[in-house]
C-alpha cells in the first residue's frame, strides 16, 4: 500500500492571547489560541496543559501563624470581633504573589480600633499582596495586634496536624493552587486531508499570576517532566541479573567466560540469600529484634559483623551465638562471605551440647 | 404566641409550642389539681391536723440562670412554696406558714428542661383512650364473636363477650371468664336491679341457670366466685376482708378506674349520663355495655376502630409531670403522717411548726428520678437545630402503659385516615419501632381531653372572612374536607369546579359548593422533617422517610450555606430552634464581640451572651456568630447572631455542590460516592466536634502531675496541678488528668521490715489517670473543675473539652434530602474529576442506578433547579405539591429556569433541548467526552454524623464475655469482630486451616489454649494444638444437663471394650 503524501502545513505553530480581563483583583481570565495543529494534536496538548495548569502550578500561601497570648484556636482575643479560628481562616484565603523558594517570614503589627486587612501585612520585598482589601480582623478596641506569619511556596495543598509548640504558633491548611479553573476547546477547519485544528485554552487564576504566566509555568513544568526521556537510559543497579550490560574489556574469551560464570554463581547465591527471610530460618527468639533493626533477609544479616550484631538493642551474647550456630548448621556450613563471622569453637560446642 | 394578632391569617405555630403549652398547662392547672387532692392529716390522738392550702402556692424565680445550671451540672428548677396550716383541734388554734415543698424543674422556651446539667425533653405519648370499644372477631368455627373491651385509665383491659348462645361473659384473666351476672353482683347489684336496668332482660334470664342463681345469691358468694376465677385458685376459699381487698386492688383499681376522659368516653359511647366526677366503672356501665353487646349481636350499632385517633389520647408533659407531682405528694403525705403520728412528736410538742413536718426531698427526688430514668424523658438530641426542634414534637406509642416494639401489631403501626393533619404519615423511625415513634404534623395541636387537633378553613357563605377552626379527630370525618393539593381552577365553568375531598375516610371528587372545610397548607399533613424536602411529591414515601430522619443527623458545618432549592420552612425552623440570638426588643447595638452583644434600648443596656464553641449532647459544635454591626439600630425580633447550621436566619445543614450522575470506574457502585479534593481543602465539608472527657475523684484519690513509672513526654501537657493545660494538642493515649489512687498495701514481712528500718510506711498508689481513648485527638479548649458542695468526702469532677476539626474523608456518610445516601469511597484530585463544558470539575459523582429503583425523583428536580439557581444566583423556595397549580408544574419550572440560566449566562450546554438537564461532560484524566449526556446539577448535600473516625476499630487484645468466653461485642468495649458462620465458610473455602483454628480457639473461647499463648510467645516454640472443646460448647453441654440431657464424649477401647469417659 502506497502511502499518500501528507502535506505539511508550511505555517508554524503560533499562540496568541485572544482575550484577557481582570474580573476582580482575585479573578483573572485569559483565553489563548494555538494553531494550526494537525488533527489530534490539539487533544494531546490540551489535556496535558489542563492537567498541568490545575495540578502543577506553584503558589504562595501563609502556612503558619504565630501569636502570643492565644491559648488555642477556639479562643477569643478581647477587642477583636472575630474568633481566633475565623482569623486563621481569613489568613488562609489571602492571595500572595512571590518568586520565593522555600519559606519566609512576615508579620502584622496593628493598633486598633479599625479593620485589619491584607495591606497591613509587612512582607519581605519579594512577596506581594494581590488584593489589599482582603479582610483579616476587625479591632473594636485600642489594642495591639501582633502576629508573625510564615509564608511558603509550594504546589497542591497541605494539611498539617497541629502539634504542641512552645512559641504559640498555629499551622494553617494551605491551598497553593493559583489556577482556579482551566478549560479547553478544539475547533477544526479545513477539509479532507487538510483538516486542521485550533486549540482554545481558557484559564482563570486567583490573581497571584496572570493566565499568561500560568500558561508559561504549566508548559515549563510539563516540559520538565518530558526531559528525562531525552536523556540516555541510565544504568540500572548492578545487583540485578543483567550481565549482558557488562562492558567489554580487553580480556581473553576464556577469562571472560570464567569471570562471567563466577559472577553468575555469586549473583545466584546472593539472590538465594536475599530471598530467604529471617523468619524462615528458625530464629524465633531474636526475630523481632532483628526485624527492629531492619534486617529482613539472610543477606542483610550476613552483611553485619558480629560486633554490629552485638551493638543492637536487646541482643545478648547468647543470642548472637545462637544465630551463628543456626546459620552455620543450617545454611552456611559451605558459604561464609568475606569472613565476617568467626565462630568461637568453644561456644559452638557448648551450644551443640545444649541443643 | 404567633398568629394571635392576625387571626385568620395562617401562620405556622411556634414549632416548640406543643411542649411549652404542655408545661404551662401543668403550672396553671396541674399544680392546683394535685394539691387539692392532698388530704387533711390528723395525728393518732386527733389533736393536730395538717393541711395544705392549695390557693396559696408560689413558684420562685430560679436561683441560677439556665447557662449556669448547665455549666455547674445542676438542675434548672424553681422552688415550690405552699402555705400549710397546723390546726389544734382542742384550742382551735391555727398556725400557718409558707413552706418549701421541693424543687420543680422548669422548662425553657425551647421546650427543654435542664436536669443535672443535661438538656432533657419529655416526649408525648399516645395511649388508647380509656372507654369501651366493640369489635367482632371470627372464632375457630368462623362464627363472629362480639367483644367489648373496657380500657381503664391505667391501660388495664377487661373484656365482655357474647357467645353463640347469647350468653354474656366477662373475661377476667387470659383463661378464665365469668358470667356477667356474677360480675354485676360482685360489684354490688342484685338480680332485680340487674333485670330492671337492662333493655333485654329476657336474654339475661335465658342464661340464668340454677347454678348461677346460687352464685349470685349474695354479694359474698359472687365475690368468692369471682375471686376463684380471677386468681385461678381451686378448692373452697372462705370469704374474708383480705380477699375482698385483694380483689379491690388487683382488679377494680387497675381495670376499672376510668378517669375523667374515660367517664366521658363511656357516657358518650353507651348513652349514659353518669356525672363527670364519677371516675370508676359502675354496675350501670357494665349493664349498658352488655346491652350494647346484645345489640351488636343482632346487627344493631356500630363497631369501633381502635386505631382511630379519636380513640387515642395524648399524654403530654403536662400529664406526666402532674402524675409525678401526685406521686410526690403521696410520698409527702406518708412522711407527714409518719412524723405527725410518730413517737418523736413529743419532742417538738412545745414548738410545732408546719415546717417541721415537711421536707423538700420527696418532690425533688421524684422529679429528678423522673427526668433521669423515665423512658419518655430523653436526652435532647442536639446534632443540629432541626434535630432539637423535631425531638420536642415526637410522639411514642411505647412504654410505660403503652406498647412494646416487639409485640405491636402491623395494624397499629399503619397510617390511618384520621392521622391526616395530626400525625405525619412519613416521619417515623426505621427498624423495630417503625410506626410506633413518629412526629407530629406541623399544625397539630393538643386540645382538651388529650386529643390531637388539626386546623381547617371553614368555607361558608355567611362569613366573608376565612375562619380557622381546630377540629378533633372524631369531628372532621363528618365534613367534606378539600385536600389542599388541588385547586378548583376554573371558577366560571361549573363542571370544572370540582375538587378532591376527604369524607368519612374516603377520597371523593365533589363540587366546590359541597365542601365544608379546606386544609390550610399543602404540607399541613407533614412533619417538619418531611416539609423541608423540596419536591417531596415526586419521592417515594420510604425515601422521604429516610430523608426526614437523615436531615436530623446532619452535622453543622464550619461554613454553612443556604440551600438553593428549599421549601420555605427553613426560616421558621431556625428561628424556633433557639440556635439564633434574637433581639427581644428594639434598640441600638452598642458593641459586638465574639462573646457578647451589647445593645441599648428603652434606656438600659442589655448584654446578650453568645454561645462560643460549645459541645452539644451529640458532640457537635455550637457556635454563634454576630450578624449585626456596631451602631446599627435593630428592631424587635431581628437576628443578632447566627448559630450553628444557620445562615441569615435560615436553616443551613449542608452545601450546594456540583454533582454528576454517572458511574466512575466502579468507585460509586452500591451507593458509594466519589468526591473531589476541593471539598477537603476548601473546607466545604469541615465540621467541628467537641468531646467531653470526665473523671471523678473520690475519697483519698488525688490529682497530681507526679505520676510514677510514666514517661516524661506523656506528662508534658500537664500543669502543676496535674490537669492538662488549656490549648495543648493531645492525641490518643495522652494523659488529660493525672490521678493517683492509693492502694492498700499488704502487710508483708518485707514491708514491715522497711517500716521498721526507715519508719515510713511503704505506700504504693495506682495510676488511674484519665487518658485520651483511641481515636481521640484535638485541642483542649476548656477545663472545668466542679466541686460538689455538701458532701463530706468532696467528690470532684474534672471535665476536659477537646475540639477536633474533621475534614470529610473516605468512609464518611453523605446524603441528599431525598433519602439518597452514600459513603465516600474515593477522593480524587480536581483535575481527575469529570468536568463540564466550561471546565468546572464536578464535586461529587453519584451512581445513576441509585435513582430508578428507589423512586426518589425529587433529587433530579432539585439537582437541575439547583444548577439553574447557582448560575442565576437565585434561591428557590418551593412549597411541595406545586402540581396543584398546573400539570407537571415542577418539570416546567425546572426547565424554564434552566433555559433562562442558559440564556443569561450564554452557556448553551446548560439547557439542551434534546436532553434537557443533561450535558456532555468530559473525563478529567483523558479529556475525552463521555459516551452519553450526563445529568449534572447542584443539589444540597449533607454530611451526616456517622463518620469513620467514630467507627474505626481494631482489636489485638481485649476482654471476653464472662459466660461464653468469647470476645466482647462493640467498639465501645474494645470488642472483637465476630467470625460467624459465613466467615468460617470463607476461610474453609480458601483452605486456610491455621487461621481458622486460630480464630476459633486462641482468639476466641478456648481458655486453656488462650492462656498458653503469652508464655509460648515469650519462650519461643510452637503453640500447642488445643485438644478439648471450647468454652461456649461446654456452656452448651451444661445447659443441656440442666435440662436433664447428657451429652458426653466417651472413648471405647478396641481391645477390651472398656469405656473411658472424657469430660467435655
Amino acid at each position: 500500500m502506497v502511502r499518500e503524501k501528507v502535506r505539511v502545513s508550511t505555517r508554524t505553530l503560533q499562540w496568541k492571547c485572544v482575550e484577557s480581563r481582570e474580573d476582580s483583583k482575585r479573578l483573572y481570565y485569559g483565553r489563548f489560541i494555538l494553531s494550526p495543529l494537525r488533527k489530534g494534536q490539539a487533544d494531546t496538548i490540551a489535556i496535558g496543559i489542563r492537567r498541568a495548569l490545575l495540578g502543577e502550578i506553584e503558589g504562595t500561601c501563609i502556612t503558619r501563624v504565630k501569636s502570643k497570648n492565644v491559648p488555642h484556636e477556639y479562643s477569643t482575643i478581647a477587642g477583636i470581633q472575630e474568633s481566633v479560628h475565623e482569623i486563621l481562616m481569613n489568613f488562609k484565603e489571602i492571595v500572595l504573589r512571590s518568586n520565593l523558594y522555600g519559606t519566609c517570614d512576615a508579620s502584622i503589627c496593628v493598633r486598633g480600633p479599625g479593620y485589619v486587612t491584607a495591606q497591613d501585612i509587612i512582607l519581605p520585598p519579594y512577596v506581594e499582596i494581590v488584593d489589599n482589601t482582603q479582610h483579616i480582623a476587625s479591632l473594636t478596641e485600642p489594642i495591639d495586634l501582633c502576629i508573625g506569619l510564615q509564608i511558603e511556596r509550594n504546589r497542591g495543598y497541605l494539611m498539617k496536624m497541629p502539634h504542641n509548640s512552645q512559641d504559640g504558633s498555629y499551622p494553617i491548611d494551605a491551598v497553593f493552587m493559583p489556577v482556579r479553573n482551566a478549560n479547553h476547546s478544539i475547533h477544526s477547519y479545513g477539509s479532507g486531508n487538510e483538516k486542521h485544528e485550533i486549540l482554545f485554552l481558557e484559564i482563570w487564576t486567583n490573581g497571584s499570576l496572570t493566565p499568561k504566566e500560568a500558561l508559561h509555568e504549566a508548559c515549563r513544568n510539563l516540559i520538565d517532566l518530558f526531559i528525562p526521556f531525552l536523556h540516555k537510559e541510565e544504568e540500572t543497579s548492578p545487583l540485578e541479573d543483567n550481565h549482558h550490560t557488562v562492558p567489554l574489556s580487553p580480556l581473553t574469551f576464556h577469562d571472560k567466560a570464567d569471570k562471567l560464570r563466577k559472577r553468575k554463581k555469586e549473583i545466584k547465591k546472593k539472590i538465594a540469600l536475599k530471598s530467604i527471610f529471617i523468619d524462615q530460618s528458625e530464629l524465633p527468639k531474636v526475630y523481632n529484634c532483628l526485624k527492629g533493626s531492619n534486617l529482613y533477609t539472610l543477606l542483610d544479616l550476613l552483611n553485619k559483623s558480629q560486633e554490629d550484631l552485638m551493638k543492637m538493642e536487646h541482643l545478648r551474647l547468647e543470642d548472637v551465638n545462637h544465630i551463628l550456630v543456626i546459620l552455620a548448621r543450617k545454611h552456611f556450613a559451605i558459604y561464609l562471605p568475606n569472613k565476617k563471622f568467626e565462630i568461637d569453637f568453644e561456644i559452638y560446642c557448648y551450644s551443640i551440647f545444649f541443643h | 404566641m404567633l398568629g394571635d394578632g392576625n387571626e385568620g391569617m395562617s401562620t405556622i405555630p411556634g414549632l416548640n409550642q406543643i411542649q411549652f403549652e404542655g408545661f404551662c398547662r401543668f403550672i396553671d392547672q396541674g399544680l392546683t389539681e394535685e394539691l387539692s387532692k392532698f388530704p387533711k392529716i390528723e395525728d393518732t390522738d386527733q389533736e393536730i391536723e395538717f393541711q395544705l392550702f392549695m390557693e396559696r402556692y408560689q413558684l420562685v424565680e430560679p436561683l441560677r440562670k439556665e447557662r449556669d445550671a448547665v455549666y455547674e451540672s445542676l438542675t434548672y428548677s424553681s422552688e415550690f412554696y405552699v402555705s400549710a396550716g397546723l390546726i389544734w383541734k382542742t384550742s382551735r388554734d391555727m398556725q400557718e406558714q409558707t413552706i418549701l415543698i421541693g424543687n420543680i424543674p422548669l422548662m425553657n422556651s425551647l421546650g427543654t428542661s435542664i436536669v443535672k446539667g443535661i438538656y432533657r425533653i419529655v416526649i408525648n405519648q399516645i395511649l388508647q383512650s380509656p372507654g369501651i370499644y366493640y369489635r367482632s372477631e371470627l372464632d375457630h368455627n368462623e362464627i363472629s364473636v362480639y367483644t367489648g373491651t373496657i380500657i381503664s385509665d391505667w391501660g388495664g383491659r377487661s373484656e365482655l363477650e357474647i357467645d353463640r348462645k347469647a350468653r354474656i361473659w366477662a373475661r377476667v384473666s387470659r383463661k378464665q371468664k365469668i358470667s356477667i351476672l356474677v360480675l354485676s353482683s360482685a360489684m354490688g347489684s342484685n338480680l332485680k336491679e340487674i333485670l330492671d336496668n337492662v333493655f333485654y332482660p329476657e336474654i339475661f334470664l335465658s342464661f340464668l341457670k340454677d347454678k348461677e342463681r346460687k352464685k349470685i345469691g349474695s354479694k359474698e358468694n359472687a365475690i368468692l366466685e369471682f375471686y376463684q376465677q380471677f386468681a385461678c385458685v381451686g378448692g373452697d376459699p372462705v370469704f374474708s376482708e383480705s380477699l375482698c381487698k385483694e380483689l379491690q386492688t388487683k382488679f377494680f383499681q387497675q381495670r376499672c378506674e376510668l378517669g375523667r376522659i374515660g367517664r366521658r368516653n363511656m357516657n358518650r359511647r353507651l348513652n349514659l349520663d353518669i356525672p363527670q366526677n364519677n371516675t370508676f366503672l359502675l354496675p350501670r356501665d357494665i349493664l349498658a355495655a352488655a346491652d350494647h353487646l346484645i345489640e351488636q349481636k343482632f346487627g344493631m350499632g356500630t363497631l369501633d376502630d381502635m386505631n382511630h385517633l379519636k380513640n387515642k389520647r395524648i399524654r403530654s408533659v403536662a400529664d406526666l409531670l402532674q402524675d409525678q407531682l401526685g406521686l410526690a405528694l403521696v410520698r409527702l403525705e406518708d412522711e407527714v403522717r409518719e412524723t405527725i403520728c410518730g413517737p418523736i412528736r413529743h419532742k417538738w410538742r412545745t414548738t410545732p411548726h408546719p415546717q417541721n413536718l415537711v421536707t423538700s426531698t420527696p418532690l425533688t427526688t421524684t422529679y429528678e428520678s423522673f427526668f433521669g430514668s423515665h423512658p419518655l424523658s430523653q436526652v435532647l438530641d442536639q446534632t443540629n437545630p432541626l434535630t432539637q426542634i423535631v425531638h420536642g414534637r415526637k410522639w411514642s406509642y411505647l412504654d410505660p402503659g403503652g406498647l412494646t416494639g416487639r409485640t405491636a401489631s402491623f395494624r397499629i403501626r399503619d397510617i390511618h385516615p384520621s392521622h391526616y393533619g395530626r400525625i405525619c404519615p412519613i416521619d417515623t423511625s426505621e427498624g423495630i419501632n417503625v410506626g410506633l415513634i413518629g412526629s407530629l404534623a406541623i399544625h397539630a395541636k393538643i386540645g382538651h381531653w388529650g386529643s390531637l387537633e388539626s386546623p381547617f378553613y371553614e368555607i361558608s357563605e355567611r362569613s366573608t372572612g376565612v375562619q380557622m377552626l381546630y377540629l378533633s379527630p372524631g369531628r372532621d370525618e363528618y365534613y367534606t374536607v378539600a385536600a389542599g393539593n388541588s385547586l378548583a381552577l376554573n371558577q366560571d365553568i361549573q363542571e370544572e369546579e370540582v375538587v378532591p375531598a376527604r369524607y368519612r375516610q374516603e377520597f371523593l371528587t365533589i363540587a366546590w359548593e359541597q365542601v365544608h372545610f379546606r386544609s390550610i397548607l399543602p404540607f399541613q399533613y407533614f412533619s417538619i422533617g418531611a416539609s423541608l424536602i423540596p419536591f417531596i411529591e415526586h419521592n417515594d414515601a420510604n425515601r422521604a422517610l429516610m430523608s426526614s430522619n437523615m436531615q436530623r443527623q446532619a452535622v453543622p458545618l464550619s461554613r454553612p450555606e443556604k440551600c438553593i432549592v428549599g421549601t420555605g420552612l427553613e426560616r421558621q425552623v431556625a428561628l424556633d430552634s433557639g440556635a439564633l440570638a434574637i433581639a427581644e426588643r428594639e434598640g441600638k447595638i452598642v458593641s459586638t464581640d465574639t462573646e457578647k452583644i451589647l445593645f441599648s434600648g428603652n434606656g438600659d443596656t442589655l448584654s446578650i451572651p453568645l454561645v462560643m464553641y460549645q459541645s452539644s449532647n451529640k458532640n457537635t459544635c455550637m457556635h454563634q456568630k454576630p450578624q449585626v454591626q456596631r451602631g446599627k439600630c435593630i428592631k424587635k425580633g431581628q437576628i443578632l447572631a447566627d448559630g450553628a447550621a444557620t445562615v441569615g436566619g435560615e436553616l443551613a445543614l449542608g452545601k450546594n455542590v456540583l454533582v454528576a450522575y454517572m458511574p466512575w470506574e466502579g468507585y460509586n457502585s452500591e451507593d458509594a460516592v466519589l468526591i473531589s479534593e476541593r471539598l477537603v481543602y476548601e473546607d466545604i465539608y469541615t465540621s467541628f466536634h467537641i468531646r467531653k472527657y470526665e473523671i471523678q475523684t473520690a475519697g483519698t484519690e488525688r490529682i497530681t502531675n507526679e505520676i510514677p513509672h510514666l514517661e516524661a513526654h506523656l506528662l508534658r501537657n500537664l500543669d502543676k496541678n496535674g490537669i492538662v493545660m488549656l490549648g495543648s494538642w493531645v492525641e490518643t493515649g495522652a494523659i488529660l488528668v493525672g490521678k493517683l489512687t492509693p492502694e492498700v498495701v499488704k502487710e508483708s514481712p518485707a514491708n514491715r521490715l522497711v517500716y521498721d528500718i526507715v519508719g515510713i510506711q511503704v505506700s504504693t498508689s495506682k495510676d488511674t489517670c484519665l487518658k485520651l481513648p483511641i481515636g481521640g485527638r484535638g485541642r483542649v479548649i476548656d477545663v472545668r473543675w466542679i466541686q460538689k458542695r455538701g458532701d463530706n468526702d468532696n467528690p470532684e469532677t474534672i471535665r476536659i473539652y477537646i475540639s477536633q476539626k474533621r475534614e470529610i474523608k473516605v468512609g464518611d456518610k453523605v446524603a441528599g434530602r431525598h433519602g439518597n445516601k452514600g459513603i465516600i469511597s474515593k477522593i480524587l484530585p480536581r483535575q481527575d474529576m469529570p468536568y463540564l463544558q466550561d471546565g468546572r470539575p464536578v464535586d461529587m459523582v453519584f451512581n445513576p442506578l441509585g435513582v430508578p429503583s428507589r423512586m426518589n425523583v425529587g433529587q433530579i428536580f432539585e439537582c437541575s433547579l439547583g444548577l439553574a439557581g447557582g448560575l442565576l444566583d437565585r434561591h428557590y423556595r418551593i412549597v411541595p405539591f406545586d402540581e396543584r397549580y398546573e400539570q407537571e408544574a415542577s418539570r416546567k419550572l425546572v426547565f424554564s429556569e434552566l433555559y433562562e440560566a442558559s440564556k443569561q449566562t450564554t452557556n448553551p450546554w446548560v439547557f439542551e433541548p434534546e436532553y434537557p438537564g443533561k450535558s456532555r461532560i468530559f473525563d478529567g484524566r483523558s479529556g475525552n467526552p463521555f459516551e452519553q449526556p450526563i445529568l449534572i446539577g447542584k443539589p444540597y448535600i449533607l454530611k451526616l454524623i456517622h463518620q469513620v473516625d467514630d467507627k474505626i476499630h481494631g482489636r489485638s487484645v481485649g476482654n471476653y464475655t464472662h459466660i461464653t468466653q468469647q470476645p466482647l461485642r462493640g467498639r465501645a468495649k474494645g470488642g472483637g469482630q465476630r467470625v460467624g458462620e459465613m466467615e468460617v465458610w470463607a476461610l474453609e473455602g480458601f483452605g486456610v486451616a491455621h487461621i481458622l483454628q486460630e480464630m476459633l480457639t486462641y482468639k476466641s473461647d478456648h481458655i486453656r489454649a488462650r492462656q498458653k499463648i503469652p508464655g509460648t510467645t515469650m519462650i519461643g516454640g510452637t503453640i500447642p494444638n488445643p485438644e478439648d472443646a471450647p468454652e461456649s460448647f461446654r456452656v452448651l453441654v451444661r445447659e443441656l444437663r440442666s435440662l436433664a440431657l447428657e451429652l458426653n464424649h466417651f472413648l471405647v477401647s478396641e481391645k477390651n471394650f472398656q469405656i473411658n469417659r472424657k469430660e467435655a
